[in-house]
Order: structure tokens, then sequence, then C-alpha cells
């Protein structure tokens, strides 16, 4: 049982990441046809991946109603709009609109989604204001540093800005090409290779958190 | 309380309300100040302007509604500029929530231009997997679509006509919101399959992609609204992004105005409570 709970998985860890490693160097046909299977199985558990998502967020919720823990109305809310975007859904057959003509699906996505994802990101813009107006403070050297190269790339990327200062444009595009492509290159490549030190202690199975929990 | 200590602690509606009206009048009341242009944009522009006409460009609408008011406009500029240059567009999206709204805009467009689905677009549509339909596509794009958003096979319409992979690609775009976007389709697309590539995003996003700008990973860079506009002026159809370059100035300029004000407060309260301290 250990063998197949630990064992195992670490073997095909190691076998397909090496393989797959490899992979990339060799122009064979055969490799590239290997590529080809296993990216097509990855869709395929993409798409299992989404339905044990949904059955996730149903079993959690439903958990919640259930309990009556505190919020558990929204669970309700969230449960009627699943269910109903599916049923609409599978009415329509996945079809947002039919010869021109919007399907009941296609009504739940422009008139609901759409506004509702659109609402939620454009009252942003109002917490940031709030927010900048309360702790975008020269509290320090470097805050202060932070504060003048935000004002100038602020001024710079909108037309008001250069043509009150005219070269608040230039000064914008020297801070985003040289300072942050810079500095953001060098966050890269760290972040690269912890990505290649994690990658290489997963494909030899050092690291093993991705196995889950429960003791040997 | 002193009057700089009462206006750090303001109720944070008046701030609601400033930006509100600076969002709200540049819209009713337009001023139409001059974009200036960026190399970045140019970069995108300058390369689909000079691509043959029947060139195959791939556009990857990487996003979802909560993204629709900086890259819709971003959309839209190029798929009209790519259907003046009559290029074959190939469209797909590798954000499920986003896909009904990237049929209906690519819909629209061509219909404005007289285009016809499968002879010169197609909408793929979507496909699970995120970077691994990218590779796929660069395997055998009729293996990671084989039929279209309506469900017609995609083996044997015109506009996929002599394309295999990606590899057949003369340009691709991927206007990306987040992760898969601009960086996967490098990583997993470029690199391998070496096509050319171009990439637009959300304003927020667009410092984090100057680095691969800056090495020629990408050959230009659309960055938010802003970009939007900048393609708009290149294209001569102005749009929704001109008309927001407005909203968003005034806006800019109110929340610089606010940050100076909270500054001069702040600085005049620890004068002030340096003053006390040394008078105690």
């Amino acid at each position: 049982m250990i063998f197949l709970r630990r064992q195992m998985p670490l073997l095909i860890t190691m076998i397909t990441g090496l393989i797959f490693a490899a992979q990339y160097y060799v122009p064979h046909p055969a490799s590239e046809q290997l590529l080809t299977s296993a990216t097509k199985w990855l869709q395929i558990i993409g798409g299992f991946a989404l339905v044990l998502g949904v059955t996730s967020l149903f079993h959690v919720h439903a958990a919640k109603i259930r309990r009556k823990e505190a919020g558990w109305g929204y669970s309700v809310v969230l449960y009627v709009g699943m269910l109903g975007t599916i049923a609409v859904g599978l009415w329509a057959n996945g079809k947002e609109s039919v010869e021109g003509v919007s399907t009941a699906f296609g009504w739940v996505y422009n008139f609901m989604m759409v506004p509702l994802q659109g609402t939620m990101f454009a009252i942003l813009a109002f917490f940031i204001a709030s927010a900048a107006y309360r702790s975008f403070r020269a509290r320090s050297r470097e805050a202060a540093v932070l504060l003048i190269a935000a004002v100038i790339v602020m001024m710079g990327r909108v037309p008001l800005g250069e043509y009150l200062v005219p070269i608040s444009g230039d000064i914008s595009q020297w801070i985003l090409n040289v300072l942050n492509a810079s500095v953001r290159r060098a966050i890269l490549i760290g972040v690269s290779l912890g990505a290649v030190a994690l990658s290489f202690k997963i494909i030899f199975g050092v690291e093993r958190s991705y196995l889950g929990g429960g003791k040997e | 309380m002193s009057f700089a200590e009462r206006m750090l602690k303001i109720d944070r509606r008046i701030i609601f309300v400033v930006i509100g009206l600076c969002t709200l009048l540049p819209l009713l009341y337009p001023v139409g100040l001059p974009i200036k242009i960026s190399p970045e944009v140019r970069g995108v522009y300058d390369y689909i302007d000079q691509l043959p006409e029947q060139s195959v460009f791939l556009l990857s609408l990487d996003f979802d509604p909560a993204s629709k008011p900086e890259l819709h406009p971003q959309a839209v500029a190029m798929l009209r500029h790519a259907f003046k240059k009559n290029l074959r567009v190939v469209a797909m999206t590798l954000w499920v929530s986003g896909t009904g709204m990237a049929d209906e805009l690519l819909t629209n467009v061509a219909n404005e231009f007289g285009k016809q689905r499968g002879t010169d677009y197609v909408f793929l549509g979507w496909s699970p997997g995120g970077t691994a339909v990218i590779i796929n596509m660069g395997q055998d794009l009729y293996n990671a679509f084989p039929s279209d958003y309506g469900g017609k096979p995609t083996k044997g319409q015109p506009v996929l006509d002599g394309v295999n992979s990606l590899k057949d690609v003369t340009y691709a775009v991927s206007l990306g919101a987040g992760n898969p976007g601009v960086e996967a389709w490098y990583v997993f697309g470029k690199d391998k399959y070496k096509f050319e590539l171009g990439g637009g995003c959300t304003g927020v996003m667009a410092p984090g992609l100057y680095p691969l700008l800056r090495s020629g990973q990408i050959n230009g860079l659309i960055g938010g609204l802003r970009g939007a506009a900048e393609y708009e002026s290149l294209i001569g159809q102005k749009g929704r992004a001109v008309a927001g370059m407005d909203a968003q100035s005034a806006t800019h300029v109110a929340i610089i105005v606010l940050v100076a004000l909270c500054n001069i407060f702040y600085f005049t309260l620890r004068r002030q409570a340096r003053q006390q301290g040394s008078q105690s």
C-alpha cells in the first residue's frame, strides 16, 4: 500500500520528468509524437479538473448551508447562480447565440456575467484612490523616491500629464524601459532559477508536498 | 483636532465622489488631447502593417470581462487593422470566461469589413489545458481544435489553408490579462515554434512584460487603455480607448493632487509634533 501511495507516484514523477526534460532537446519525430500525445492527455485532464473544481465548490457550500455557518445565505445564492447557469447552458446546448439570435445562455453571459465582472474591477479604481490618499506618504527616503517615480509615471502615461509637463513622457519611458525592465529581469531570473531548482527537487523526489499529507 | 489631522482622516466617500466626477465629466465633455505614440505600440503596428495580404495572423484573446475595458479596445483596433490589411485572422482564447465576448467582438468587427467566417477569419474558441493548448497547436493545430467555435471542422476551411501548426503562423499577438497570457505564449509557443510574437496587456501588467520587450522576445507591447488609444490613433479610427483617455487623464491628475495634499498634511503634522516636542 505504501508503495502505491509513496514510491509509485515518486517513480512516475521522476521518469516522466526526466523524459520530458530530455524531449525538449530531441527533434526526432517519435519525440514530437510523444509530446503531442502528452499534451492531449493534459487537455483531457484539464477538462476533468474543471468538473472536479465545480464538484468541490458544490460540496464546500453544501456543508456551509447544512451547518448554517456565517454567510450561508451567500452560499445559497452561489448554488442558485451555478445551477441556473448550468441548466440554461445545457438547454441552449452551450451556444451563446444561434444564427445571430442570443440564447438564454448568451443573455446570462452578456447581461449578468459581463457587467458584474466589469463592475468588480471598476470599483477598484475608487479604493485605489482612497488607499493612495491614506498611505502613499514619503515617510522615508526610499518612500520619497518611490513617490516621485510614481508621480512621474502617472503624469507621463496620460495625455494631460504630457501636455502639462512634456518631459514627463520621456522620463516615464526611461523609468519603464531602463530601471523597471532591469529590476524585473533580475526578479524574473531569480524566480526562474528557483522554479528550476524546485522542479529538480520534485523530479528527484526531494520535494514531496504534492503527494499530500498522511503518515506512512 | 488640527486641520491637517482632519484632512488626513477625511471620509473616503468624498474621495470616491472626486474620482467619480473626474471619470464622468470628461466622458460627457471630451477634450481630445493629442496622444503621443510610444515605440512599444508602434512595434506591433509596424509589424502588422508590413505583412503581405493573406498572411496568417493569430490573435489570442486571453482575457475575461473583468479586463474588457482595457483589452477589448486593443482587440477591436488590432482586428480593424488586420482586416484592413486583408490578413487571414485566426482568433482563439485560453480563458473560458472570455469565449462569448471574444466571439462577439470578432464577429462585430468582421461584419464592419464584410469579412466571411471560414474564408477570411475563424474563431477557434476555447480548449482546456492552458499552456498545453499552445503546445498542442504547435504540434498540430487540427488536433488541438478539430472544430471551430461554431462546430464546423477546422480542416478544409479556406482561412486555414496551408496552416498545420503554429509554425505556419506569420504573426501572433496575445492580449493577456494574466496567466495564461503573453509569457505563456512566448515560453510554450514562440520559443519552440519560432513565430513572431507581440503582446497586449492591462496597464498593471505592462511593466512586468518590459524585460520580454527589451530582449526582443516580443516585438511590441500594447499596454492598457493608453496603448489601445495609441493603436486607434495609428489606424486612424478613434474609438472607446481615445474617448477614455480624457477620463483617465483627469483621474490620474486627481490622484496625484490627492497624494500631494496627503503628503503636505503629513509633513505639516510632523512639523507640529516636532515643535510641540521641542517646547515641552
